[in-house]
C-alpha cells in the first residue's frame, strides 16, 4: 500500500502522457496556453515541454511527455517517458497527477499503454480525446462505464476545438486533493506463479534507497520481469541485484512452463478486449474511411512517390523563395542596428566587437531565421496532418539502400537550406545510430550560406564559356557542387553505417495515423518553439565563438600601425585643394583616400593578428593544395560563418568594403589579379575548383558545431565529424588539384 | 522463437492452404489471422504491444514492396522484411474488402 500521506505541495506536479498522435500536445496547448517552455532533459535531447496550468488560482506545471506506446521503451524519447513516471529522473520531480490521453477512436491500443500507467498507482485521470474521430468511425464510447471500469475518472474531450477542455483542467484541480488510489491490481490475469515472483521482486524493488514508496512496485516489477532487456535507465542504471533477481525470477517462471515475455502482454489485451466490447458501440458498419482512400493513392508505389517529390520541390522552393525578402530585410535590420550601436560606441575595441564580432557575425546566422520558420512551418503541417509518417515509409525504400531510414530524408533536405534546422529536425529519428548518422553527414548538403563563395570563386575562377556549344561551364560547376556534396553524404552514409553505426536493420513498423485538418495554432506555435530554439542558440553558443572568432581576427594591437594611419589619415585632411578642384569635389576625394587608408589599414591589422598568424601557420598544409597563406586567412574567419569568406577576402585584399554587393565585382577582379610568387595566377581553374571543393567538405562553420554539440549532447561527435570533413576536405582539394594540373588547367 | 509445430509454406501470391504463411505473401485485401510471430525476442515484444498479438486478426491493405494492414482499428506500415517474419493463416473468406 502507498501511504496516503503525501499531501502536494505547490506547485503541483500534472505529467501528461499518451500514445503518439493521441492529440496530447493539442491537450497540452489547450491547457496551457502559449507559454510552454521547451528545453532538454538533463543528459538527452529529448525536448521538455513544461507549462503553467492555466486559468487556475493554483500553481499547477503541466509537463508533456513523449508520446509512447509503452513502458518498455524503444527510444530515447520512450524512455524519457517511462523515466519520468517511474521517477528514475532527479530534477524532474515526482508527479502528483497523471492525465492520461487516449485516442477514442483506437481504444485498443491506446488502453495498452493506458492501462500499464493507471498499475503504477498514481493519482490519475483519463482523457478521451478525438470522441468526435470515433463518432465519424460509427462507435460510441461509454466514458462512465469506462471510468467505472478502470476506477478512475474520465474526461471526453475533442482537444482540437478545445471542447471538454474546462472540464479536465476542473478535474485535475479537483483531483490533485484527493487521496491516492490504493494499490489498483493488474489489467489481465496472470497466473499465481508470475504474481509470488513480482510480489517478491516488488519487495526488492521498493527497498531501494527511495523514500516511501512514490508508486507501485508491483507494477514497475511486472514491466521488469517482461522485458528481457537490461533496463539502460538513461540516467540512473537498475542496480545488478535486481537484475540478477529478474534473471533469475524469468528462470524459475520458464521451468514453470510459462512465456514470461509474451503472458502479460496476451493477458492485458484479453482484459482490453473484453473492457473495449463493454464501453464500445458499434452503431454502424465502417465504411471505407477518407483516409482510406487517401492512402490509396498517397502511399501508392508510383503515385505515392511523385506526390512526395513535388510537395518536396514546393517546400524547398518556398524556403527559398519565400524566405527571400524577409532575410534582405533582417539583413538590413541588423546592419542597420549595428550602425546605430556603432555610432553610440566610440571607435575602439569596443566598437570593433560590437560591429564585427556581434553583429556582424550574429547578424549571418540570424538572418537564416525567415528559412527556418518556412522550414518549419511546412514540417508541422506536414506532422499535423498526418502526412509525415506517410513520408516517410515512402522514402524508406529509397533511404535504407544507404541504411538510413524513411525519416533521415527531410532533415537532410533542409539542410541545403542550413544544416542547423536540418539538424535540429533529427529529433523526429527514434534510432539513435540513425540520427547520428543523419547529424554526421548533414553539413555535406551544401547549405545556402556556401552560395556566396561559391558564386565569388566561379565567376573569377571558371571562364564564362559552353561546353560542347551550350551548357554553360560555370552553371555546370555549381550544379556538380552541389551533386558532390549530395554524393559524397550518401556514401558516407553507407559507410558509417556499415561501420561503427552498425545496428540491426530498423525493421520498419510505423503507425499511420488518420489524416486530420491541422489547427492553424499547434503549427503555428510548433514553428515558433524551433525559432526560439534557434534564436537562443544564436544568442548563446554562436554569439560566445563570434567573439573568440573576432579576437582572433582583430589582436594582437600595433601601436605603431596605429599611429602610422593616424598620421597619413590627417596629412590627407589637410591637404589643399588644387587649382580647378572644387571644395565638394574635394571633399569626395578625402573621403575615398581615408577610406583606402581604412582599407589597407584593416588588412595589415587582419594579416598581421592571430588569425593572420593561423593562416601563415597553416599555409604548408595548404599550399599542396594550391592555396596561400591569405586563403588560409579566409578559410580561418570562415568558422564563424562560410560566407564571411568574401568580405574576409576583400578586407586581405583591402577592396573598399563599404558595400558588400557592390564590390563583389571588383572583388573579383581583384581575385583574378592576384599574383603567386613565381608570377602564375593564384586563381585559377585548378586552384579554385580545389578551393570549392575543399567549402564543398570542410565544416567550417562554428554555428553547426554547437547545434552539434547541443542535438548529441557531447563534444565526443561535433570533434569527430570536424575532423573527419577535414581530412576527407583535403585529400578531395588535392586530388582535384593534381588531377587538374596533371590535365594542364 | 522457430518456427516449430507449423509448417511454413511459400507461395508466390495468395495463400489458399490453411497453413500459416507469411504476411509478406498474403494478397492485398485479405482478411487474416496472426499465428505465430518469427521474430526476434524484442521485436516480437514489440509487435505484440502494437497490438500484433497471436490469435489477433488483421486486414491487409496494401501489399508494395512496402506493406500497409489494419490491426484493431490502427494502420500501420511494415517492411517486407518484418512481414515476412510475422507468420498468419488466411481467415475463411467472410468479408473481403473491395
Ligand atoms: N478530429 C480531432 N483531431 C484532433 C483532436 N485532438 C487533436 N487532433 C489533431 O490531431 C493531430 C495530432 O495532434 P498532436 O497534438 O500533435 O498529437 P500528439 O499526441 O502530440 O502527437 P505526438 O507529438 O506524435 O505525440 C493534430 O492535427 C490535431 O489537430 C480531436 O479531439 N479531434
Amino acid at each position: 500500500m502507498p501511504p496516503i500521506t503525501d499531501k502536494p505541495v505547490a506547485p503541483a506536479q500534472v505529467v501528461l502522457t499518451g500514445n503518439p498522435n493521441c492529440g496530447k500536445t493539442t491537450v497540452f496547448n489547450a491547457l496551457t496556453g502559449l507559454r510552454a517552455k521547451v528545453g532538454n532533459y538533463p543528459g538527452v535531447t529529448v525536448e521538455r515541454k513544461e507549462g503553467r496550468l492555466l486559468g487556475v488560482a493554483r500553481e499547477i506545471t503541466m509537463l508533456d511527455l513523449p508520446g509512447t506506446y509503452s513502458l518498455s521503451p524503444n527510444s530515447p524519447d520512450e524512455q524519457i517517458a517511462r523515466d519520468v513516471l517511474l521517477q528514475r529522473i532527479a530534477k524532474v520531480p515526482a508527479p502528483d497527477l497523471v492525465v492520461i490521453v487516449v485516442d477514442a477512436s483506437n481504444l485498443h491500443r491506446n488502453l495498452y499503454f493506458a492501462t500499464q500507467v493507471i498499475e503504477l498507482g498514481y493519482r490519475t485521470i483519463l482523457a478521451l480525446n478525438m470522441v468526435d474521430v470515433a463518432t465519424q468511425n460509427g462507435k460510441a464510447v461509454n466514458p462512465r462505464l469506462l471510468s467505472e471500469l478502470l476506477e478512475v475518472p474520465v474526461i471526453p474531450l475533442v482537444a482540437s476545438q478545445g471542447s471538454g477542455i474546462a472540464e479536465l483542467r476542473l478535474e485535475i484541480v479537483r483531483f490533485l486533493d484527493a487521496p491516492r488510489p490504493a494499490h489498483p491490481g493488474f489489467f489481465g490475469d496472470l497466473p499465481p506463479v508470475y504474481l509470488r515472483e513480482i510480489a517478491s521482486l516488488a519487495e526488492l524493488l521498493g527497498g531501494q534507497a527511495a523514500p516511501g514508496a512514490p508508486f507501485n512496485r508491483h507494477a514497475e516489477a511486472l514491466l521488469l520481469l517482461g522485458d528481457s532487456r537490461p533496463v539502460k535507465s538513461l540516467v540512473l542504471a537498475q542496480p545488478a541485484p535486481i537484475q540478477d533477481q529478474a534473471r533469475a525470477a524469468r528462470r524459475r517462471l520458464e521451468e514453470a512452463g510459462l512465456d514470461w515475455g509474451t503472458k502479460p502482454i496476451e493477458a492485458r489485451y484479453a482484459c482490453i478486449a473484453a473492457l473495449c466490447d463493454a464501453v464500445i458501440t458499434e452503431m454502424a458498419d465502417v465504411r471505407e474511411t477518407l483516409s482510406d482512400r487517401l492512402d490509396r493513392v498517397l502511399t501508392h508505389k508510383i503515385w505515392g512517390v511523385l506526390i512526395f517529390l513535388g510537395l518536396m520541390t514546393l517546400m524547398f522552393n518556398s524556403i527559398f523563395i519565400l524566405a527571400k525578402l524577409p532575410m534582405e530585410a533582417l539583413d538590413a535590420g541588423v546592419n542597420w542596428l549595428g550602425q546605430q550601436v556603432g555610432r553610440m560606441v566610440p571607435p575602439g575595441d569596443l566598437h570593433s566587437l560590437l560591429e564585427q564580432g556581434v553583429f556582424a557575425g550574429v547578424g549571418a546566422v540570424v538572418v537564416f531565421l525567415p528559412q527556418i520558420c518556412i522550414l518549419f512551418l511546412f514540417i508541422g503541417l506536414l506532422e499535423d496532418t498526418g502526412y509525415m509518417s506517410r513520408a516517410a515509409f515512402i522514402m524508406d525504400r529509397f533511404m535504407s539502400k544507404v541504411g538510413l531510414q524513411g525519416k533521415c530524408f527531410i532533415p537532410l533536405l533542409s539542410s541545403y537550406a542550413c544544416a542547423i534546422p536540418g539538424i535540429m529536425a533529427t529529433r523526429t529519428i527514434e534510432n539513435f545510430r540513425d540520427r547520428l548518422a543523419t547529424i554526421l553527414i548533414a553539413p555535406l548538403m551544401s547549405c545556402s550560406a556556401r552560395l556566396p563563395v561559391y558564386t565569388l570563386l566561379i565567376a573569377a575562377c571558371i571562364p564564362d564559356r559552353q561546353l560542347a556549344g551550350w551548357i554553360p561551364l560555370q552553371s555546370l560547376t555549381m550544379l556538380g557542387l552541389y551533386l558532390l556534396g549530395t554524393g559524397a553524404a550518401l556514401l558516407v552514409a553507407w559507410l558509417f553505417k556499415s561501420t561503427f553505426l552498425k545496428g540491426p536493420p530498423p525493421l520498419l513498423i510505423m503507425e499511420l495515423p488518420p489524416y486530420k485538418r491541422p489547427t492553424l495554432q499547434g503549427v503555428l506555435l510548433h514553428m515558433w518553439q524551433r525559432a526560439r530554439m534557434f534564436l537562443h542558440s544564436a544568442g548563446t553558443l554562436i554569439l560566445c565563438l563570434n567573439i573568440v572568432l573576432w579576437f582572433l581576427a582583430t589582436y594582437p594591437h600595433s601601436a605603431e600601425r596605429e599611429q602610422h594611419f593616424a598620421q597619413l589619415r590627417q596629412a590627407v585632411g589637410s591637404g589643399v585643394a588644387p587649382a580647378g578642384v572644387g571644395q565638394a569635389a574635394l571633399a569626395a576625394r578625402v573621403e575615398r583616400e581615408i577610406a583606402e587608408l581604412n582599407a589597407q589599414e584593416a588588412a595589415e591589422r587582419l594579416q598581421t593578428s592571430f588569425a593572420g598568424r593561423m593562416g601563415r601557420f597553416i599555409e604548408p598544409v595548404l599550399a599542396p593544395l594550391g592555396f596561400d597563406w591569405k586563403i588560409g586567412i579566409g578559410i580561418i574567419a570562415s568558422f564563424a560563418a562560410r560566407e564571411v569568406f568574401v568580405s574576409t577576402m576583400s578586407t586581405v585584399y583591402s577592396v573598399g568594403n563599404a558595400d558588400p554587393s557592390a564590390s563583389n565585382r571588383s572583388l573579383v577582379q581583384t581575385l583574378r589579379e592576384q599574383i603567386r610568387p613565381d608570377g602564375g595566377r593564384l586563381y585559377t581553374p585548378a586552384s579554385g575548383l580545389s578551393l570549392m571543393v575543399f567549402y564543398v567538405f570542410a565544416l567550417q562553420c562554428a554555428s553547426t558545431v554547437a547545434i552539434v554539440r547541443r542535438e548529441t549532447n557531447s563534444w565526443k561527435w561535433p570533434v569527430f565529424q570536424w575532423c573527419y570533413l577535414a581530412v576527407v576536405a583535403w585529400i578531395m582539394a588535392f586530388a582535384t588539384y593534381r588531377l587538374l594540373l596533371y590535365l594542364g588547367f | 522463437m522457430s518456427n516449430q509445430g507449423s509448417k511454413v509454406i511459400k507461395l508466390s501470391s495468395g495463400c489458399t492452404n490453411p497453413v500459416t504463411c507469411p504476411l509478406n505473401q498474403v494478397k492485398a485485401g485479405t482478411a487474416v489471422k496472426i499465428k505465430q510471430l518469427d521474430a526476434p525476442p524484442e521485436v516480437a515484444h514489440r509487435l505484440r504491444e502494437m497490438g500484433f498479438c497471436e490469435e489477433q486478426k488483421l486486414r491487409l491493405l496494401t501489399q508494395n514492396t512496402t506493406i500497409i494492414c489494419q490491426v484493431c482499428n490502427a494502420r500501420f506500415g511494415l517492411s517486407t522484411d518484418l512481414a515476412r517474419q510475422i507468420l498468419v493463416e488466411p481467415l475463411p473468406v467472410f468479408r473481403q474488402a473491395s
